[in-house]
């Protein structure tokens, strides 16, 4: 029996939620890591700015391991009209400072600078070769807001102090990051209309479970990488970063960009399904039946063994009366993979249990088709599975944001125009 | 920071001393130990509640009424297996949705559901998707158990998502969108404390069911009497306790020339509740050949009620028809009704 009188937990915000110059002290307070610096030569560095997955740590198993620490900073460009070459080359200093001060991988700073349809409008055209639409809704019951920045800045790394310091120093009250003057910054070029923060990796969800959403037994396992309970992100389920490159025009080289902010409930998730229900869920019936996932899924390796789910899911959610997740998602695979790389995190902001669902694909389009095989609108008719009952893991979240945004290649990456050819 | 971790519950409901021989045992009033050897089938409970109206309004196409109970212990589905939801300490209420068209009084089952979120003072208390659900005396539902605060004025704010069923007859072209709405809840836990209760410890687990609670303020949840389908009924057949009711409709507004319709009315025994969210096939034969085999699927028609249901291209009209339950009705269910209705029978009729 507990005692909601008393709470056994102690809210700790974290310092990349709470943010700031402070936050940032009282973490270096804690010790200051020893972090490897970047590099001058810019052309080391890929040409893709999505490029991380070469310079991410892997896990035991060999799949790609997401930095832990994640800030997105919203921005919006303080100049009506067109950019002008002094603040292109200002923002470029800006973030090539960042690259010569870290290193280029989980343990320094990953990082991607993208635009949104917003900010190709003072251009009266749409970026050449990349369609990059106005976000809407994707299902018939989600109803989110769109985000409408200019700009849109995912700072990433193992480290707390690196984001946040990076984050300071661009926004021009921090003078150095990790021992490297800042040689300008984003002050008076861009300026932060939104932050959000996350984390993912193992421990870091249980020990940032005590927020709304998700219920005061705790029931977030210590080995998981996320809210919900189970590992993501195998190798074998995502697109490979070539998949999800632009590939001819101007912007050859770059991507698309999604952002969704996905809130989470997941009391019934975790206290009235069992474990069968929720592997059923998020996996697939087989994959409970046959107890495939030890867990929180390490045991799978390198993929979510998903040929061993029914491929049709129509058929087996009319039999089974429950649909997985990453079995409805599976059947938005081309040529045998993904369309979309997921680069999501799990987020406490507004002190409520929530997902920041980033991912890159070629096109939006491959985005908005595989979120049509994830409502399983179509398993849901003349099914005993419901549209978000028993139907993958729709029943726990709600989409309160979206947004797109293009990211260009490096050479691109600072205020470019519509049409660079 | 999750202001209801720093407020005390208004204590246990229910919790009482019952004297045995010679010992004193404590349990739960509201929660007596489910009776033993449950048929599968429809049963009496070991007890009914009675429910406080939380309030009411119209969301768009649809009015929500909001009725609270005692937490309650029920079952989740998924396939032909359910579990068990307990009652946690921290649960204050058990909430039920109910959805209805206000033209014709009919409750309509949503395959996407509602969404509840209670506020109080600008601040969530509480938040989920409330289960599809039944109940012997509440009939079709959305519910869950939820948290409050104790005493006091909340906002509970109702998301009714769109209606993806297909709608037949007058109901073509309704209930397409979503709504929201909000009541206004004045919880008072002497007010829920008063609420009947009434133990069934002589009839507990014997076959039957408890009466619908006849509502002023909402409509009950009943499909029509078999007898009062439209068109021609083909028969009324019983399998895993629950009741199917097949009609033959060879003429009605949605029809084409040369089309006639086959629909199946699944329903509890004794109360004709409607038991929505199964996966059905169905084939029809006329004068010897197949001239339909495929998915029977979910949809509303004003006078058929919620029914699995496709339209056959004949224009015959003595139908041999046969009805396979493909997965059983995915509704939770309140104690009484979670060994029913599980299995996958056929049918012909
Ligand atoms: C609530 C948040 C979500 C969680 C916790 C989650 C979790 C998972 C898990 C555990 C898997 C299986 C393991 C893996 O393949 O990596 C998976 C697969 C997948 N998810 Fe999600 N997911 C979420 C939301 C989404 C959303 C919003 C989308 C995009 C619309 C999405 C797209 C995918 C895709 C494409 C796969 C791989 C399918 C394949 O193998 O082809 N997920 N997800």
């Amino acid at each position: 029996m507990t005692d909601r009188g008393i709470s056994r937990r102690e809210f700790a915000k974290s310092a990349v939620a709470i943010g700031g110059t402070a936050a940032l002290a009282a973490c270096l307070d804690r010790g200051t890591p020893d972090v490897p610096e970047g590099t001058d030569d810019i052309a080391s560095l890929p040409a893709r700015q999505h490029a991380w997955n070469d310079a991410l740590a892997t896990d035991d198993a060999g799949n790609p391991r997401m930095a832990r620490h994640h800030v997105l900073l919203l921005l919006d460009y303080e100049r009506d009209g067109r950019p002008t070459d002094g603040d292109r080359r200002q923002v470029e200093d800006a973030l090539s400072t960042l690259e010569q001060a870290y290193e280029w991988s989980n343990d320094g700073l990953l990082f991607t600078l993208g635009y949104g349809p917003t900010y190709f409008d003072r251009f009266e055209a749409n970026p050449a070769g990349v369609d990059v639409p106005e976000p809407k809704a994707l299902a018939p019951f989600e109803d989110p807001e769109p985000d409408t920045p200019d700009a849109l800045l995912h700072l990433a790394s193992d480290h707390e102090s690196v984001v946040l310091a990076a984050e300071e120093a661009l926004k021009g009250t921090r003078k150095t990051v990790n021992d490297h003057e800042m040689s300008t910054t984003f002050e008076g070029v861009l300026s932060v209309a939104d932050r959000r923060t996350g984390f993912v990796g193992t421990g870091l969800p249980a020990e940032k479970q005590d927020v709304d959403g998700i219920p005061d037994s705790e029931p977030v396992p210590e080995e998981a990488p996320l809210f919900m309970g189970f590992k993501s992100g195998f190798k074998g389920n995502q697109a490979t970063e070539d998949r999800v490159t632009v590939d001819a025009g101007p912007f050859a080289g770059g991507a698309t960009q999604h952002l969704s902010f996905i809130r989470l409930h997941l009391q019934q998730w975790y206290e009235q399904d069992s474990r069968e229900q929720r592997v059923s869920k998020m996996f697939c019936p087989a994959h409970a039946d046959e107890g495939k996932v030890e867990g929180v899924g390490e045991n799978l390796g390198t993929d979510s063994a998903i040929e061993e789910c029914p491929e049709d899911a129509v058929e087996s959610g009319r039999r089974e009366g429950v649909v997985g997740h990453s079995q409805k998602l599976s059947r938005a695979r081309e040529d045998d993979s993904p369309t979309i790389l997921r680069r999501d995190f799990d987020s406490t902001d507004g002190g409520e249990a929530g997902l920041h669902f980033l991912s890159l694909q070629q096109s939006i389009e491959d985005f908005v088709a595989t979120r049509e095989a994830m409502n399983g609108t179509d398993v849901a008719e003349n099914s005993a599975v419901g549209q978000r009952t028993n139907n993958g893991i729709l029943q726990y979240m709600t989409v309160e944001r979206r947004g797109n945004y293009l990211l260009p290649p490096r050479n691109l990456r600072a205020l470019p125009p519509a049409d660079p050819a | 920071m999750n202001r209801r971790r720093f407020l005390a519950s208004t204590g246990l409901a229910g919790a009482s001393l019952v004297a045995g021989c010679g010992s004193f045992q404590s349990q739960s009033t509201r929660s007596p130990p489910l009776v033993e050897n449950r048929p599968d089938a429809t049963y009496r409970p070991t007890h009914v509640e009675g429910m406080g109206m939380a309030g009411m309004a119209q969301a768009g196409d649809y009015m929500v009424g909001l009725g609270y109970s005692f937490p309650h212990r029920f079952w989740t589905v998924t396939g032909t297996d359910t579990e068990r939801v307990d009652i946690r300490d921290a649960d204050s209420i058990h909430l039920m949705a109910t959805v209805w068209d206000p033209e014709t009084e009919m409750v309509l089952p949503i395959s996407a559901g509602v969404a509840i979120t209670i506020e109080r003072d600008g601040e969530t208390v509480d938040e989920k998707s409330p289960w599809p659900m039944i109940s012997q005396s509440m009939g079709f539902h959305y519910g869950d158990n939820y948290e409050l605060d104790g005493d006091g004025l909340y906002t509970v704010r109702v998301r009714v998502n769109a209606v993806s069923d297909r709608r037949l007859g007058a109901f073509a072209g309704r209930f397409d969108d979503a709504a929201e709405t909000s009541v206004e809840f004045d919880f008072a836990q002497s007010a829920l404390d008063e609420l009947s209760y009434e133990a069934f410890s002589e009839t507990q687990g014997e076959r039957g069911a408890v009466d619908l609670m006849e509502m002023s303020m909402r409509p009950v949840s009943q499909t029509p009497v078999a007898d009062e389908l439209p068109g021609t009924l083909l028969g009324t057949k019983k399998g895993s306790d629950g009741v199917y009711a097949a009609t033959w409709l060879s003429e009605a507004d949605f029809l084409a020339d040369g089309e006639s319709y086959l629909a199946v009315s699944v329903r509890t025994p004794y109360n004709r509740v409607p038991l929505p969210m199964m996966s059905l096939d169905g084939t029809v034969e006329t004068g010897g050949e197949t001239v339909f085999d495929d998915a029977l699927g979910a949809a509303l028609h004003p006078d058929l009620g919620y029914h699995y249901g496709a339209v056959v291209e004949t224009a015959e009209s003595d139908p041999s028809v046969g009805v396979d339950v493909v997965a059983p009705s995915q509704t939770s269910r309140h104690e009484g009704y979670e060994t029913a209705f599980l299995a996958t029978p056929s049918f012909s009729f």
